[in-house]
């Protein structure tokens, strides 16, 4: 045997340590976790036969219209496509990617969401539905910007890295950022994970009443959560009074991360989405507060499941971001020149040298992003993801995306089975009940 | 002047009324019965002159940009919270997150307060007449705060820029925060300060700022490099 063939030591474990034997410090990265975990590939959907008859796959009517944060809110938000543009700081990336992403989502009549760092008035223009987010780091916080937004965010963690604040490597903290954000320039920002005004929940709760006569009611307030303990913090942030509830796993994006914390902490999406909906459904508040399930969303099956298993949308991330050129050698770029690894293997959004002008503040990179360009395409791809799923609800004989159900639903394996709580496919067995 | 008994309203029609009046420049507003009662006077943005007779919860005039507020009692957690640009006195002592992320404008507190003033604190000036608790300055971020009596332990840590002067002792510096000799022009400039509060014990203040040893990671990584 040669040693390439050992678990315990595989080569990238090799190449770790002698990274950190150079580095002395945890190794930072963009993207998201490595692990191979449970996710929505090992579910399948139970289309109809002759017990229950399907829809026009095609065309027949199917609602994909949602409505989140109706709990106590005046004017909720009303989506047209339950999936929606999650939280991406705008230093984290470009200002064309942030406008390119609000652009996209106006034209598809969803929503999209400001990120650590404050809000860009070019996003706010861009974008007809925006959620404005109250981080620990306050960066740019403006009580205008919170009255003018069409929801607000209050971020608690976020599943790539839950426990701590956000982090943006010197490189990024250019002019506009420095300034927005009141810090020094070029400094690598370590963002502060404890909100500065509230600790604990029953504090939470006053908060969000603060925002709530600061609002004077209108805006649905959500609470963002990275997925560790789920049952115990949807019923914290639910008796806090949340309007909507954002559960973000182990699998979701994130812009910069230290490694370990993206490979070792959190759960994934489906344990965590159904987590959610006990804790909920436990308080008498399922189908009340609203749940909002992020983390590896890539397709109109993965909607489809987050739906089934009781989420009222989805926000996705890094999806688009790929559809805004991410990880794709386009005119003009070299990724092993300019970023060190070939188109498909890039996840150095942290360097600031995204070849494709995402992830960066460098005005040269940042003009290979063509916002309206970027938004059609980021239109494009939820588009088709909405088509999908529809698509899978009308098979399924629903005419109504917010009917999906469990009962929809076979897992392919014993894990997906017990964290999905749906029964293994070709038996009527749930395990881990 | 307009008197307005916040024991007959709720707190959302108290502060929809506040609103109101400010809006149509009404030039001072009296608040009677407060309760101590968490969130009055938040996120006004007209400039007008409040005085609530009385103490109050959490988030007393907070989200602000533009008011004057008076407040004569004590104040709960966060008062003058992200305060954008205007006044916040408070004549007794204040809880815990005094004018945390405020971004400008200026709070005064005659009395004590509690852990965290300051903290995140982004631009303006923190005044505490009395004594400050721990983790005064936290992560601050730009701005001034002076204390006139001790502060607790870990003041300014990690702290990027401002300043924090404190009158009396130190219960311990914060990690990456510095005690550096403060010059006679900025002495004079906290001594103007505390004078205008009706404070006028000349004290030998101790200037904390930030060592700046945090701002950047000891190392990189080949690619990282390359960027800077
Ligand atoms: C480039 C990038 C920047 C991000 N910035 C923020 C942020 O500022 N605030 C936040 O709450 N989450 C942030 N996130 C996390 C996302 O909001 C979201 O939780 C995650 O991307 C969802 O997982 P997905 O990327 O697999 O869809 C960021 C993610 C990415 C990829
Ligand atoms: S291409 Fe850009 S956005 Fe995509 S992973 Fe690389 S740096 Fe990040």
């Amino acid at each position: 045997m040669v040693l390439g063939s050992s678990h315990i030591w595989a080569t990238h474990h090799i190449e770790d340590i002698h990274a950190k034997a150079e580095l002395g410090r945890y190794r930072i990265r963009g993207f998201s976790t490595f692990q191979k975990v449970t996710h929505f590939d090992d579910l399948v959907f139970l289309s109809t036969g002759l017990t229950r008859f399907p829809l026009e796959g095609y065309k027949e009517k199917c609602n994909t219209q949602v409505v989140l944060g109706a709990r106590y809110a005046s004017e909720p938000l009303v989506i047209d496509t339950p999936i929606y543009v999650t939280g991406m700081s705008y230093g984290a990336l470009s200002r064309n990617a942030k406008v390119a992403l609000g652009k996209a989502a106006s034209l598809v009549g969803t929503a999209t969401c400001t990120g650590d760092g404050g809000m860009l008035q070019d996003e706010r223009d861009a974008s007809n539905k925006l959620i404005y987010q109250v981080l620990p780091s306050r960066y740019g916080f403006d009580p205008h910007h919170l009255m003018g937004a069409n929801a607000a965010e209050i971020v608690v963690g976020q599943g790539a890295k839950p426990g701590t604040g956000g982090l943006l490597m010197g490189v990024k903290v250019a002019d506009n950022i420095a300034e927005m954000r009141e810090l020094p320039l070029g400094i690598d920002q370590r963002s502060p994970t404890r909100h500065p005004d509230w600790l604990g929940p029953d504090d939470l709760s006053i908060k969000i009443e603060q925002i709530r006569e600061a609002t004077e009611g209108r805006l649905p307030i959500s609470v963002k959560l990275g997925a560790c303990r789920v049952a115990d913090d949807v019923k914290l942030a639910a008796k806090a009074g949340a309007d909507t509830i954002v559960i973000d796993s182990m699998v979701a994006g994130t812009g910069a991360s230290a490694e370990i914390l993206l490979d070792h902490s959190g759960i994934p999406t489906v344990p965590a989405i159904v987590q959610a909906r006990e804790a909920l459904r436990e308080l008498g508040l399922y189908g009340q507060v609203s749940l909002v399930a992020s983390g590896g969303i890539r397709n109109g099956a993965d909607v489809a499941k987050a739906l089934a298993l009781g989420a009222d949308a989805v926000a996705i991330g890094i999806a688009a971001l790929i559809a805004l050129n991410c990880n794709k050698e386009i005119p003009g770029t070299n990724f092993e020149d300019e970023i060190g690894v070939k188109a498909g293997y890039c996840n150095r959004c942290h360097t600031g040298l995204c070849p494709v002008g995402i992830a960066t503040q460098d005005p040269v990179l940042e003009a290979r992003l063509d916002p309206d360009e970027g938004a059609e395409r980021v239109a494009n791809f939820i588009n088709s993801m909405t088509m999908e799923l529809a698509l899978l609800t009308r098979s399924l004989g629903k005419g109504d995306v917010r009917s999906l159900e469990p009962e929809d639903m076979a897992a392919l394996t014993i894990e997906a089975s017990a964290m999905a709580q749906i029964p293994l496919a070709g038996t009527n067995k749930v395990f881990g009940m | 002047m307009v008197d307005l008994d916040a024991s007959a309203l709720t707190t959302t029609e108290l502060n929809r009324k506040l609103r109101e009046l400010a809006a149509q420049g009404t030039e001072h507003i009296h608040i009677l019965n407060p309760q101590a009662r968490h969130n009055i006077a938040v996120g006004l943005l007209d400039t007008c002159s409040i005085t609530i007779e009385g103490s109050v919860g959490y988030y007393a005039a907070s989200l602000m940009d533009g008011p004057q507020v008076t407040i004569n009692g004590n104040a709960g957690w966060a008062l003058g919270e992200n305060l954008m640009k205007g006044k916040v006195v408070l004549t007794r002592n204040a809880g815990a997150s005094l004018a945390s992320s405020m971004r400008g404008g200026e709070v005064f507190v005659a009395g004590n307060a509690g852990a965290r003033a300051g903290i995140g604190m982004k631009g303006g000036s923190l005044v505490i007449g009395g004594d400050a608790g721990f983790m005064t300055g936290f992560m601050m971020q730009r701005g001034t705060i002076i204390i006139g009596g001790d502060v607790g332990e870990g003041v300014g840590d990690s702290m990027y820029e401002g300043t924090i002067y404190v009158g009396g002792e130190i219960g311990s510096l914060g990690s990456d925060a510095k005690i550096e000799e403060a010059s006679e022009s900025e002495l004079i400039q906290v001594w103007e300060t505390m004078e205008r509060h009706g404070i006028h014990d000349r004290k030998k203040f101790t200037k904390i700022v930030s060592a700046k040893k945090l701002y950047h990671f000891d190392s990189l990584e080949r690619l990282e490099k390359r960027a800077v």
